[in-house]
């Protein structure tokens, strides 16, 4: 355990350098940007020469560039994000409204690739080189290489127009009043789509990687002794192949956790999934540079104890590994 | 296909009253207005500041129109195309120095307080003249507001100001907020700017970002028996087939403002329980712009940009890029405007071989390899049309030897782009002509206007005769003067060419047949639909 | 010719290597069969496919030939997975090396940067980039690379931590090599192959990234790229599928192709690495 601490807190440093490195280099590419955020109101707005003026200052837009990073950095050393000036609120409202909304979107994601993924991964790698060890894997591919978009477009004619047996999108019926697990199954049911047109995306990796992790398996000594002794083979791969297989399934879920957030974004526009990936296009858009900041920000701090988890899991799980090697 | 075909020429023709086909059973029905329901549309945007009295966009009224009220709205039959709001009259003394507005009696503010002229006066000069993006230009005369009674407005000019600019101006630059809640603090920073108080019919309850609005029945609503709707909700849609979708599942009764992509109409019509509706925009027409850069020296030669104009099929344009929902158009001001259009200019058709020639004889010759010259060409990125229109532009200039690079921008950089780095060579563009070329139109071609103005004229033309034109047009105060000063106005434009007008549309509204008196004004999807009801 | 003999042993790699190379031919014959600009008009608008045997897979919105749309759209989607691949191995492969090969100060530098780029998702990262710089095939390319590289430099970095404490290195040392050469001379050579190995992976995703970018309108609008024209042709997804299906099918084929080749090339290397 100690040295499980020792893991945690040397990670927790480098985070911190990783984490100033992401704000700083963020604002360096918004602030690169053609348009600030007053170009982009006065879109839908036009406006004269004054309007726009007075807008800039009240935005403080007229500031340098490096006043503003040196404020953004103070305020933030002070766990203050600043205030959207969209949603003229403070940025940490705005993005704990839309957290829990992609945090549950990505969990169930990842939980149905993961689990779905590995289980097919072990029933494909249980006989490998097997008909259904193929169809699995080229199947689980050929789903990999459909783009998310338009899984997500073909979701929603089917089983939202044509059958309608689930909502187009959203997060839950608007404004239906419904209360504890009333709402809890309106929000599931919003969520089978777009969680299934994330999920399915990613299956595949677990899948491959479960599927490749065995085939490796099988060859080790411990598998050759196990069959020796003569255990059954559904024992073999249960408690010996898959199991060792699945240590870098965990890895790999440290890892995803990055790309996910990113696919989410996609998948939010086109099932009108109010997260955060709809949030940060938003941002993009209006040139909120703070906000965009806000988000990458948070999104980095939850991939960071996303892996600080998964190290950690790693390192109580598997003994063989030190410190060093899982930072690396 | 017949009936859609009668319905293009009818836009064509620029008639007002026009239904696409599935429509048209549904008249001869004449449902009866029910009492409550929950009515469900789609939004697209989620805007920032929902006061209309400081943003008057199309954006801002469909929503806040249900909540916060103008004094007068647009009309199909009303003398002058208005009918009375908050104002039950209005008369413009004869030398343009004041105009009378008397006001409804008997309004309540949603927080039971009296509306009076008070309300009115803090609006007009505490909000439109300063801070409103139309109103600083057309109020910017304004001097003072007296109140001699309640119910009593008399706007003073500095200078002559024309009544018809004013009336024209009424449906959406006149939104009055209740003085008694924005008159502490800083204006900009009023919490009624994201939760608005209004008069209308409808009071604000409550927006979840990225899912909804939420506005309830005023039980107090000046108008009698109305509104008949208990509930309207906006559901955000971001993605641009969501709507059609929703519509279908019947998880939404309305898309307006062409939530439904022009290319899904002609199968959206067929579904049962569907109805297509090309009707209640006449007073928002947008137009399709090809804006220049005149200090680029090929095209600020006028028969470079005659050339261009006889390239461009503008009915390959109304035919292909929107279905048929839109009409060619001759000139800056578009031909549903039952005012200020003349049809006497000069027109540019389709012909190949005359742009070719002329390009021959300004002397810019096809080199060896067919190419006369190459331009950057940015279309706006806020419609699909306009978007679809840079992709034809490109082609139709390729056909004369005019070689287009296309430079697709987001809304933000696109503006930056045209409007202060002038970091363009064509662009197309979709200014909005809001019932009055002084409010937004005369602006796109007018010289000296500083850098960094959006939708005006910052592709370096000058004309004097032009500036002089506008100049004198702005302080005419008799109207059936100022309308021919305007078709003077419109005949040199198209005869100069300072940018080329190709197109004019609106938008189209699909909804359920249950939903009642839609489209029964020219600017109905951002007006307050206090009579807007859902049958059985 | 053994290599290519363990190549083809799977049906798997059989597949993916034809598809190739009939991307291959699709995009080298594109501009000979269908010469002149693919986004002229060439038709009738939304013509449905096999009506017109001059068109024979029908036109878009604008009346656009989709069967040359499709081919020349093989070049960019092409180009664009195997540009962004190979600016993403190269800046890889480079970084890696340096923080391998130099350790210390620079090595944990280096890697603080790759995790800070690895810890904002990519897609997030490109979607910025495009947006600022605004959309050309240069600037998707570099957006998706600058998304791509962490994982060529990890496995870099990883490679030459083994390979620099090997004999032919220290013997480069002894005979007075400049340290940068000896890294990029004799490590780098050899730490290579692993890294290359990442390639199809990233060609593949290269791929569905800038069809993702093109569908939120990030594309560059004077090519002709799958996912633009599958984001065009959304908007009719119920009245004219076949404008999105067919760019659709040829996106996913492409991708299979890549990955599957890709996995061929990796095994039958893996086999010969292990029987040396």
């Amino acid at each position: 355990m100690t040295r499980a601490l020792r893991l945690f807190r040397r990670r927790l440093v480098g985070s911190i350098f990783v984490l100033l490195i992401v704000v700083i280099g963020s604002f360096l590419l918004l602030e690169a940007a053609p348009g600030d955020a007053v170009d982009a109101y006065i879109v839908s707005t036009g406006g004269d020469v004054g309007m726009i003026e007075l807008l800039r200052h009240r935005w403080g837009l007229d500031q340098s560039e490096l006043t503003r990073l040196a404020n953004y950095l103070w305020a933030l050393l002070h766990l203050d994000l600043g205030q959207s000036v969209t949603f003229s609120r403070p940025i940490r409202d705005v993005i704990l409204e839309r957290l829990p909304t992609t945090l549950i979107l990505m969990g169930s994601a990842t939980a149905l690739s993961f689990g779905l993924g590995s289980a097919l991964g072990i029933y494909a790698g249980a006989r490998p080189g097997s008909f259904r060890d193929r169809f699995l894997s080229i199947g689980s591919l050929a789903l990999y290489a459909v783009p998310g978009f338009w899984l997500g477009l073909v979701l929603i004619v089917i089983f939202a127009v044509d059958l309608r047996w689930l909502p187009i999108g959203g997060i839950e019926t608007i404004a239906s009043g419904k209360t504890g697990l009333a709402r809890v199954a309106d929000i599931a049911t919003h969520l089978v789509l777009p969680v299934s047109a994330l999920g399915f995306i990613y299956l595949a990796l677990y899948l491959r990687m479960m599927r490749a992790g065995m085939a490796e398996a099988w060859r080790q000594d411990f598998v050759l002794a196990a069959r020796a002794r003569g255990l059954s083979r559904r024992r073999i791969v249960l408690a010996h192949v898959a199991r060792n297989a699945l240590l870098p399934l965990v890895t790999m879920l440290g890892l995803q956790s990055a790309q996910m957030l990113g696919g989410s974004v996609v998948i939010e526009s086109v099932f009108a999934v109010p997260g955060l990936g709809r949030l940060a296009q938003k941002a993009v858009a209006a040139r909120d540079t703070p906000l965009l900041l806000g988000i990458i920000l948070v999104s980095a701090v939850l991939v960071v104890v996303i892996n600080l988890l998964v190290d950690l899991a790693y390192a109580i799980l598997d003994p063989r590994v030190g410190a060093g090697e899982a930072s690396a | 296909m017949s009936e859609l075909t009668i319905s293009r020429r009818g836009l064509l023709a620029g008639s007002a009253l026009l239904l696409a086909s599935t429509a048209l059973p549904t008249i001869g029905l004449a449902q009866t207005p029910k009492k409550g329901g929950r009515l469900v549309l789609a939004a697209d945007s989620e805007p920032r500041n929902l006061n209309p009295a400081i943003v008057a966009s199309n954006g801002v009224f469909f929503i806040s129109s249900k909540i916060v009220e103008t004094l007068a709205e647009a009309s199909f039959d009303g003398k002058d195309g208005l009918q009375p709001r908050l104002a039950l009259s209005w008369d413009g003394a004869a030398d343009g120095l004041s105009v009378t507005f008397k006001l409804r009696d008997g309004v309540k503010w949603h927080d039971r307080k009296p509306f009076t002229s008070a309300d009115v006066a803090f609006s007009a000069l505490q909000i439109w003249k300063p801070l409103q993006n139309l109103g600083r230009t057309v109020f910017k005369d304004l001097e003072a507001v007296d109140t001699p009674d309640e119910l009593t407005a008399i706007f003073k000019f500095a200078k002559p100001t024309p009544f018809q600019l004013i009336r024209n101006a009424l449906p959406a630059l006149s939104s009055v907020v209740p003085k008694h809640l924005y008159e502490v603090g800083k204006i900009e920073d009023n919490p009624a700017n994201n939760a608005p108080v209004g008069t209308g019919p409808f009071k604000f309850a409550e927006y979840k970002a990225g899912q909804y609005y939420r506005l309830t029945r005023n039980d107090a609503y000046w108008g009698k028996d109305e509104p008949y709707l208990d509930e309207i909700v906006y559901q955000v849609l971001p993605d641009r087939t969501s709507a059609a979708a929703a519509l279908e599942a019947e998880e939404i009764q309305l898309a307006a403002f062409s939530a439904v992509p022009l290319a899904d109409l002609d199968r959206i019509s067929k579904v049962p329980g569907l109805k297509v509706i090309t009707k209640g925009y006449e007073g928002l027409t947008y137009q399709l712009v090809v804006e220049i850069n005149h200090r680029r020296k090929e095209l600020a030669d006028l028969k470079v940009r005659q050339a261009i104009a006889h390239a461009i099929d503008k009915d390959f344009v109304v035919k292909t890029i929107f279905l048929g929902y839109a009409a060619t158009a001759t000139g800056p001001v578009p031909k549903n405007d039952p005012q200020f259009y003349t049809a006497d200019v000069e027109t540019y058709p389709f012909d190949v071989a005359k742009a070719n020639a002329l390009l021959d004889e300004a002397g810019y010759k096809r080199t060896d390899d067919g190419k006369r010259f190459s331009l950057k060409l940015l279309p706006a990125p806020y419609f699909n049309e306009t978007k679809q229109f840079g992709d034809y532009l490109r082609q139709a200039l390729a056909a004369i030897g005019i070689e287009a690079e296309i430079v697709n921008n987001d809304a933000a950089a696109h503006i930056k782009a045209i409007y202060t780095d002038h970091a363009f060579d064509l662009a197309v563009g979709p200014p909005v002509f809001r019932g009055d070329p002084a409010i937004s139109t005369t602006i796109l071609v007018q010289s000296g206007i500083p850098d960094g103005v959006p939708f005006s004229n910052q592709g370096g033309y000058k004309n004097a005769e032009l500036d002089a034109l506008i100049a004198k047009a702005s302080e005419t105060l008799d109207t059936s003067a100022r309308t021919d000063l305007y078709k003077e106005f419109q005949k040199k434009v198209a005869a100069d060419l300072p940018l080329i007008n190709v197109a004019e549309w609106s938008f189209i509204s699909v909804a359920r047949d249950t939903v009642g008196n839609i489209a029964n004004n020219p600017r109905w999807a951002v007006s307050n639909w206090a009579d807007t009801y859902l049958a059985g | 010719m053994n290599r290519l003999r363990r190549f083809f042993h799977t049906p798997e790699a059989i597949a993916g290597a034809s598809i190739l190379a009939l991307l291959i031919v699709m995009a080298l014959v594109a501009p000979l069969l269908f010469s002149g600009d693919p986004q002229a008009i060439a038709g009738p608008a939304l013509l449905p496919p096999f009506q017109d045997w001059s068109l024979p897979l029908g036109t878009d919105r604008l009346g656009r030939d989709v069967l040359a749309e499709l081919f020349h759209g093989a070049r960019t989607s092409l180009a664009v997975g195997l540009a962004a691949a190979a600016a993403a191995l190269f800046i890889g492969a480079l970084v890696g090396t340096l923080a391998g090969f130099a350790g210390g100060l620079i090595d944990e530098m280096l890697m603080r940067v790759t995790d800070a780029f690895q810890t904002v998702p990519s897609f997030l990262l490109a979607l910025a980039f495009v947006s600022i710089v605004g959309p050309s095939l240069g600037a998707v390319v570099a957006a998706i690379a600058l998304g791509a590289w962490t994982g060529p430099a990890r496995v870099a970095r990883a490679e030459v931590l083994s390979i620099r404490e090997r004999d032919y290195v220290a013997g480069a040392r002894v005979i007075g090599m400049h340290p940068l050469e000896i890294a990029f001379r004799e490590v780098l050579p050899n730490a290579l192959p692993p890294v290359l190995a990442l390639s199809s992976v990233i060609v593949a995703a290269a791929i569905l990234t800038e069809a993702a970018l093109s569908f939120l309108g990030l594309g560059d609008p004077n090519r002709v790229t799958w996912g633009g024209m599958i984001a065009e042709g959304r908007a009719v997804l119920r009245s004219a599928p076949f404008l999105s299906v067919v760019p659709g099918i040829a996106l996913v084929l492409t991708v299979l192709g890549v990955y599957l080749a890709g996995e061929g090339v990796v095994e039958s290397t893996a086999v010969r690495r292990s029987l040396s």
